[in-house]
């Protein structure tokens, strides 16, 4: 399936002389297409860093991330992100946000105008349409700005924290609602989160990475049987081992960081 | 209105509210209305300090007889000219310094090095240049009105949140486009704060010209009244000038609000 993502040998020095920090060091990973795949790490990993070369914001210091064996160069449509800030046009309604990367691509009117309602409708924010950012709660906002990544179809979703701003129950409803839309659209996912039970729940493989200079330290697969209800996946022993093999992982990284 | 007044206000009835809220108002204008009224005649002379009744009498003389309109329109028509443009230079330069480094290099010491000069203090030597007339009104408003818009979409440009850039990168904007639909959007409240400060400035500006290089206006109308001592009339076209300044700040705002709608 179109959509992989691979990360060969990356390096990401910031600033040069005695400023210079090594942000990531020798990374190697890939992601299949259509696979959801989390990155977890200790606060300062580079585990956003990650996430901005994969999206082409920063250039890379060495190394290669290559979509669908393509040399990525800078920011494009194939790719789409979702902020934790959610980055609304805050002057645009939901329906002008959603609309935007078609209106770019040169997307005729009415075609436009049907696609972002389907999107819309898809993260149940039908009624909403004319009303502006501002107005809306931080939940739906981040629902707008999902719709308004998946309108203009990337292959790729690449997620920094999108939910670390939200509550609990809305956490959960949003990461049932992006599983739904995962499996029905067939998209790849990277999603960065420092929350060891969200990355469990949503993913198949989990990267971890390790502290400063951030590199990955063990990748977790995860195959939990999700046919049942969030009650019995989260309730079960398998989540629970996952969970454990997780998060002792990453809290070796953060005894490190204190110790340091 | 203050919030200790809107909190009494608040208990009266909806329909009187708004006209309660009003009159509070208005009443510090009254007060010195009647304060004005108590001192001329009783504590300076009427011949230098007219009464407000006098004065309203002036003001009214000057509609009627129609020989205020000539100075008022060409006032109008310079503050509308000098602030436009510096509305297209302010915006223009404030995003461009704040987006680009060249810019930014080369227009950051003028703008440091004209910020405490008066504007006003240039009239005689923008009448050097332009002569009296309307072009040196203009070019003081348009310098006087320049730096509150061009600091205000400088600040705001240059703090436009790089995650909104990075979205509408990843959806194909590139380049000058970035500019034109993400950055200048973005800082529209600030341009809008910048023009606010801008407008009551581009009057003190204009009348400030008018008084010493023209023969047209309303700063000209004040000068002269003054210079043959007719002080009501002096008084009646200072009254008018306030007036109409102010007026133009509430429909700025006015059209602000209704603009901002998604602030």
């Amino acid at each position: 399936m179109d959509g992989r993502v691979s990360i060969s040998e990356l390096e990401k020095v910031y600033g040069e002389g005695a400023e210079r920090t090594k942000a990531i060091e020798d990374l190697t990973f890939e992601v299949d297409g259509g696979e959801f795949a989390s990155v977890v790490g200790p606060s300062g990993c580079g585990k956003s860093t990650l996430l901005y070369l994969i999206a082409g914001f920063l250039d890379v210091t060495s190394g290669t991330i290559s979509v669908d064996g393509n040399p990525i160069q800078g920011p494009g449509t194939d790719r789409g992100v979702v902020f934790q800030n959610y980055a609304l046009f805050p002057w645009r309604t939901v329906f002008e946000n959603v609309t935007y990367g078609l209106e770019e691509d040169g997307v005729p009117k009415e075609e436009r105008q049907s696609i972002a309602q389907q999107y819309i409708d898809m993260v149940d924010l039908s009624g909403f349409e004319e009303k502006y950012p501002k107005e809306l709660s931080g939940g739906m906002k981040q629902r707008v700005a999902l719709a308004r990544t998946l309108a203009y179809e990337p292959k790729i979703l690449l997620m920094d924290e999108p939910f670390g701003a939200l509550d609990q129950p809305l956490r959960e409803s949003l990461q049932d609602q992006l599983l739904d839309i995962w499996g029905d659209l067939e998209k790849t996912v990277v999603f960065i989160t420092h929350d060891v039970e969200e990355a469990v729940y949503l993913s198949e493989r989990v990267m971890i990475m390790t502290r400063h200079p951030g590199t990955k330290k063990t990748v977790s697969e995860i195959n939990l049987d999700r046919s049942g209800s969030r009650e019995e996946i989260v309730t079960s022993d398998a989540f629970a081992d996952y969970k454990n093999t997780v998060w002792k992982s990453l809290h070796e990284e953060t005894q490190t960081e204190v110790t340091l | 209105m203050g919030y200790a007044t809107s909190r009494h206000i608040e208990g009266l009835p909806a329909p009187l509210q708004r006209v309660a809220g009003a009159l509070v108002d208005w009443i510090p204008l009254a007060i010195v209305v009647v304060l004005w009224d108590l001192i001329s005649g009783a504590v300076v002379a009427t011949a230098i300090l007219p009464a407000p009744g006098t004065v309203a009498g002036k003001i009214v003389e000057l509609f009627v007889t129609g020989q205020v309109f000539s100075h008022l329109y060409i006032s109008l028509f310079r503050v509308v000219v000098g602030l436009g443009l510096s509305i297209i230079a302010g915006i223009l330069l404030g995003i461009g310094m704040a987006r680009s480094d060249p810019v930014e290099n080369f227009f950051d010491v003028f703008l440091a090095m004209t910020y405490p000069i008066p504007k006003t203090a240039l009239v005689p030597l923008a009448i050097l240049w332009l002569g009296v007339g309307t072009s040196t009104a203009i070019l003081i408003v348009f310098l006087a009105c320049l730096l509150p818009i061009v600091l205000n979409s400088y600040n705001a440009a240059g703090n436009v949140d790089q995650n909104l850039i990075w979205s509408a990168e990843m959806m194909g904007t590139e380049g000058r486009d970035v500019l034109l639909k993400v950055i200048f959007p973005a800082t529209i409240p600030e341009i809008l704060t910048g023009i606010r400060q801008a407008v009551p400035i581009a009057f003190v500006a204009l009348v400030s010209a008018e008084l010493i290089a023209s023969n047209q206006g309303m700063g000209y109308l004040i000068l002269t009244s003054g210079q043959i001592g007719n002080y009501p009339r002096m008084f009646a076209n200072i009254v008018v000038i306030s007036a109409v300044a102010f007026v133009a700040v509430r429909l700025f705002e006015e059209v602000r609000e209704r603009w901002l709608v998604w602030t």
